[in-house]
């Protein structure tokens, strides 16, 4: 089929042209407690094509995308060519040329062995160490096998494959009559069956913990903790800023070689885009506009060094050497982990949904389970919310040294920032 | 005009019926749900635009799902040949006894679950739309968003970006069983127009957006949400920060609606009664708000972007009452956790899209009006905020906690508006106490269609939700 397309394309006099193709053999399985409720499997191709006309004057390009049905016929495949290539003429951009050829670092494909890593999923989840007040409520697994071909009118034609899986857990902890459930979605490339024992065994803890705890205290400013997966978004917010579509819209306001803040007291924040990280779902050798991955610095001590993105936005800002990154990776600050648990302070570890505004750096989130360390005692709490800004925050980060990965990011393994704003629940 | 079913479904049933026939030797229950849905998106800023048939469910593809011996499985497929059922029903068979053979491994039971009943039904139903996507004058459309937003621009001198969406999707699903053929065709359309200012480093934006169950037509009531959308963009750019605490509110239809959906909506999914993940279970007939809360989920009660005539899992849309004058009534339900809970299905059975498992899942989820007027309910409130605009939300069925991010308040003090604005605001508390401190409501009643709904961080679909104005208590940070 997708030769096909290449030749109606080849043929249709557009500017140029873009055809992705995403073939899926995926495995799922859903369990009530440990009774199986389904299992799914599925077959997939989703066929992209996207094409660019140029205005007659040469002062605009105009691009339209739609997908095609991989059981479309050879006429069907001509009209929505033919329907793309008029309504690539309705739209103006600024002009810019696609991609062209360019190697990727050699890197070995894995070899994906889908029933497999669905086989060493569900191992561990059903051999974990359960007791009569902790246990697993129910838990989803997604294990799927993916391969993208990527083809463009200037000669990329490049093909990868890679694994993905997603287990989703509930955990439970109960007193008596009352009972609580703790939240966690594992993204991996494959599994990795001690990280993901001691993450959910790490659940339990906090389910116990969870239990106990108290109403969080009106503290209103305070110094906050992040020692959980939550800290990811307050490090994405940095890879959003200079992202070349943020940069070019005027949603981000950094500029090259400037530092993001001015008086910076605390640990400067280093970034880097990443081509592999271990066990990653996201390890990839190219993005997907047929770009070469690799490793970049992005931020260096808080200054950005390099602005990234996708070929039109990148295009727009002179980068000619850019892409779309996949793993993140941030360096270490300078703190030891007792010099970060010292003094007064909030550690949270679960939230409802913990977020980062990039655009406005607005940071919100309901407390489900924190710490209230206030000198030697240490109490549990829920309820309320924490909110304040990254513009001011990054002022004053505090980073430990000792790193922490979450499926596609590396981030410092604990961060402490300053006068947050904690709502109280009592 | 009607919005004609799919020419390509139609060419697909016969095929589909020898596949359900040939899958019958061995498994006891076998349907197929079949989608060819097309759309369309335009999107218009100062720095960027694009065209696009693709939107949020825009798909073609086949899910059959299959029981035996107390176990539901699914296999879905996008390359189904209809004159070669017999090659689609050998890859289903040896994809799923491999699964088979990995769960007998492992020792797995299924959660036993009975058969769904099939009985003989027949439906057709291709809803009015006055235009359909396909068809849609995209020059036009272009021009018209194009316009707008270089008008947006003039609007404000602080302004960055004016950004505007419009989406329109032209569903075609069908189901079929043994002895159930269910057909139905319907259009709807959202759009939304964005204005990004900055004024001294501060940025901010601005949104607001339409919906309905309706054609590309939808995009003429854009203009009129214009200068509103810079103008609070403008507000934003003076808003302090609020000093948390409880106070006195009054939520926006929005921001009703927000609370609407993440407070009882997810709250009374009853796949999470199967699991015991919801307190909902155990209120079922109890008070749950004050008297003044009514409110009903279903798709038959507005006309919006997800008022389908059936779910995918091919039971007939509903309306159900959750909550009668503050009592539980009862909850909604998918197909399979229906027979698990010995009650009926209530039409919410939903699924992403065909490659996608069904989930209890919501449709439209609203309050009822009062009578009060806004004027009256301003001038109750000694101190607190009048809540505008939804950003996010998120649910907590098991603990009745909620977690709303709202855009902004309006400072209300000694019963009239000040004129100061606060933003963000993330709204939090326990569900019972804040349904259960509404005190006033007013008539009117709106809803909004223009987002996705998650299960968790997953599976996002099509909803509405809305209300009126409501009263209540809240905490706010």
């Amino acid at each position: 089929m997708l030769e096909t397309v290449v030749e109606i394309l080849k043929k249709s006099g557009v500017t140029a042209w873009e055809l992705s193709a995403v073939q899926e053999e995926g495995w799922e399985f859903y369990f009530i407690r440990h009774a199986l409720d389904q299992n799914r499997a599925k077959k997939l191709e989703e066929i992209t094509l996207k094409v660019f006309q140029l205005s007659e004057d040469g002062a605009s390009l105009g691009s339209a995308s739609a997908q095609l049905p991989v059981t479309a016929s050879r006429a069907e495949a001509e009209k929505l060519v033919a329907d793309l290539a008029y309504r690539a003429t309705l739209v103006k951009n600024k002009p810019y040329t696609l991609r062209g050829p360019a190697p990727a670092e050699a890197a070995e494909e894995p070899a994906i062995d889908v029933p497999a890593i669905a086989r060493s999923f569900l191992e561990t989840v059903r051999s974990l160490p359960e007791t009569e007040t902790e246990d697993v409520n129910s838990y989803e697994l997604f294990v799927s096998a993916k391969t993208r071909r990527f083809l463009n009118s200037e000669g990329v034609d490049v093909t990868e494959s890679w694994p993905e899986s997603m287990l989703e857990t509930v955990v439970n902890a109960r007193d008596g009559e009352r009972e609580i459930e703790l939240y966690r979605a594992t993204y991996a490339g494959g599994c990795d069956a001690q990280a993901l024992r001691e993450d959910l065994e790490r659940s339990m803890r906090c389910g116990r913990d969870r239990l106990r705890a108290v109403p969080t205290p009106a503290l209103g400013r305070a110094d906050v903790l992040f020692g959980s997966k939550a800290a990811a978004e307050l490090y994405r917010y940095f890879a959003d800023r200079v992202n070349a579509q943020m940069v070019y819209r005027r949603m981000s306001d950094w500029e090259l070689f400037k530092p993001i803040a001015e008086d910076i007291r605390g640990d400067k924040v280093t970034v880097k885009a990443v081509r592999e990280l271990p066990n990653s779902s996201r390890n990839r050798r190219y993005d997907p506009e047929g770009a070469p991955i690799r490793d970049l610095t992005l931020l260096e001590e808080s200054v950005p060094v390099h602005f990234v993105g996708n070929r039109m936005f990148s295009s727009y800002l002179g980068l000619e050497d850019s892409f779309m990154p996949t793993n993140i990776s941030v360096s270490g600050g300078t703190h030891s982990e007792e010099e970060l648990r010292s003094g007064a302070y909030l550690e949270a570890v679960e939230f409802s949904d913990f977020q980062v505004d990039a655009l406005t750096g607005d940071i919100f989130g309901e407390i489900r389970l924190a710490y209230w360390h206030d000198g030697d005692t240490v109490t549990p709490v829920t309820g309320g919310s924490l909110s304040g800004s990254m513009n001011d925050f990054v002022k004053d980060m505090r980073l430990s040294a000792a790193l922490r990965q979450y499926n596609s990011i590396r981030i410092p393994a604990l961060t402490r920032l300053a006068g947050v704003t904690v709502t109280g629940a009592e | 005009m009607k919005a004609p079913f799919s020419s390509y479904l139609q060419a697909l049933k016969p095929g589909l019926r020898q596949l359900i026939a040939l899958l019958r030797r061995d498994y006891d229950y076998v349907s197929a749900l079949a989608t060819d849905s097309r759309g369309l998106t335009v999107s218009i800023s100062q720095r960027a635009r694009s065209v696009s048939s693709e939107t949020m469910t825009t798909e073609r593809g086949v899910v059959l799902r299959l029981w035996k011996e107390g176990q539901y499985r699914e296999y879905a497929l996008d390359d189904f040949d209809p004159t070669a059922p017999e090659k689609a029903a050998e890859e289903i068979r040896a994809a799923l006894e491999k699964q088979q053979a990995l769960l007998d491994a492992l020792g797995v039971a299924p959660y036993d679950t009975p058969a769904l009943p099939d009985e003989e039904q027949t439906l057709f139903v291709e809803k009015e739309t006055r235009q359909l996507p396909e068809e849609a004058d995209v020059k036009a459309l272009v021009e018209k968003l194009t316009a707008l937003s270089d008008r947006g621009m003039t609007l404000s001198e602080h302004m960055l970006d004016c950004a505007l969406r419009a989406q329109s999707t032209h569903i075609s699903k069908l189901f079929l069983t043994e002895k159930r053929d269910l057909a139905q065709s319907y259009v709807y359309s959202e759009g939304s127009l964005s204005a990004i200012l900055s004024r001294d480093g501060n940025t901010q934006f601005s949104y607001d957006s339409v919906s309905g169950l309706c054609g590309p037509e939808l995009f003429e009531q854009l203009e009129g949400k214009l200068e509103r959308v810079v103008r609070v963009g403008e507000e934003l750019l003076d808003a302090g920060r609020i000093e948390p605490g409880e106070y006195e509110v009054i939520t926006s239809p929005e921001v009703t609606g927000l609370i609407a959906h993440e407070a009882f909506g997810h709250g009374v999914e009853m796949d999470m009664f199967v699991k015991n993940r919801a307190l909902g279970a155990a209120y079922l007939g109890k008070r749950v708000g004050s008297d003044l809360v009514t409110m009903h989920e279903g798709a038959l009660c507005a006309e919006d972007v997800t008022s389908f005539a059936f779910d995918d899992e091919g039971t007939l849309a509903g309306d159900v009452t959750e909550i009668k004058d503050g009592i539980l009534q009862t909850g909604i339900c998918d197909a399979l956790s229906a027979l698990r809970l010995g009650t009926a299905p209530t039409g919410n059975g939903k699924r992403e899209n065909f490659a996608h498992k069904a989930y209890t899942r919501m449709t439209n989820t609203i309050f009822d009006s009062g009578d009060d007027t806004l004027e009256d309910m301003i001038a109750s409130i000694s101190h607190g905020y009048l809540l505008e605009g939804m950003e996010s939300g998120m649910e907590d069925p098991k603990h009745w906690g909620i977690q709303c991010i709202i855009k902004l308040g309006r400072e209300i003090k000694d019963g009239r508006l000040t004129g100061r604005i606060v933003a963000p605001i993330i709204m939090t508390g326990y569900v019972p106490e804040l349904l259960g401190s509404i005190s006033m409501r007013s008539s009117d009643r709106e809803v909004f269609g223009a987002g996705g709904c998650g299960k968790g961080y997953k599976e996002w679909v099509k909803v509405a939700d809305g209300g009126p104005y409501l009263k209540t208590k809240a905490r706010l940070g």
